[in-house]
């Protein structure tokens, strides 16, 4: 497992990368454009939830190195506090690495297709990067009856005195 | 006989006209120091956090935080052409540093539990 970016990448990649929509960084004689990685994070975020079906994000590992993540000094620059989502952003070009949780009932498959195009609909849309690559892991299902906030068991009564 | 030394009316810093542009653009929601907060102009006083002034050729930077309610790039299109028009046709680098997500989003991005504590 890699370690998502916590800071903005700046690429400089050669111009003219076939037929990309180079709508962000075609006024380099003006001034150069940086989106940071939280505001393609958080669009990828709002996006994926937006499919029905996505019960939540992040789960298993990347949760738990959110949560460490946040505890280190310089670690959370943005970049750490949105479940479930890492990124990778350049000058045009974005990839993002989603963690989801679905409902139990959707087609997996399906969901996971709808969440990919809302995402690089919704990045391109706001961002002008073109995103190259989103990549889904489903980390679990949420069963119906499974309640969100029930805590663990409790430990069984011990049985002997 | 006392002498009252009045200061001359100083203009407005070029930086201070800077940040009232940018932020007069509704998408705008603030101004931010950038990805290692070294984004700022210092004042007499007090530090402007999102505009810096470079001198010469370099180019200006703005650091902002974005609604999200219409495209970056068109935005950004906005704040660089106001911006150098005020700098006299400067070079505008602009960083979108983070942005402003509907507060009904806000939670729900956080993460609930951040400890996946299921084997």
């Amino acid at each position: 497992m890699t370690t998502p970016t916590a800071a903005t990448t700046t690429i400089k990649s050669p111009t003219g990368t076939g037929g990309s929509p180079a709508r962000l960084a075609d006024d380099t004689a003006q001034g150069k454009t940086t989106i940071a990685a939280s505001v393609v994070q958080k669009i990828a975020g709002i996006a994926a939830r937006e499919i029905s079906g996505v019960h939540s994000m992040g789960g298993g590992l990347s949760r738990t190195f959110g949560a460490i993540r946040e505890r280190i000094p310089g670690g959370g620059t943005g970049a750490s506090n949105i479940a479930g989502v890492q990124v990778e952003v350049g000058e045009k070009q974005a990839a993002v690495d989603l963690d989801l949780v679905v409902e139990y009932g959707a087609s997996i498959v399906e969901l996971a297709r709808a969440v990919r195009r809302n995402v690089i609909t919704a990045v391109e849309r706001m961002t002008g990067l073109e995103v190259i690559e989103v990549n889904i892991a489903v980390n679990d299902i949420h069963l119906p009856d499974e309640e969100d906030d029930t805590p663990a068991p409790a430990p069984a009564v011990a049985r002997v005195e | 006989m006392t002498v009252t030394v009045v200061p001359e009316p100083t203009a407005v810093p070029l930086a201070e006209q800077i940040a009232a542009v940018v932020t007069a653009h509704p998408a705008v929601a603030g101004l931010h120091g950038g990805i290692f907060g070294a984004v700022a102009t210092y004042l007499p006083g007090r530090r402007l956090t999102g505009v810096r002034v470079g001198e010469g050729d370099e180019p200006v930077e703005l650091a902002v935080v974005l609604h999200l309610d219409q495209p970056i790039p068109g935005v950004v299109r906005d704040l660089r052409h106001v911006v150098s028009g005020l700098c006299g046709g400067a070079a505008v680098d602009i960083t979108v540093a983070d942005v402003a997500v509907p507060a009904r989003y806000a939670a729900e991005l956080a993460g609930d539990g951040l400890v996946d504590t299921r084997p």
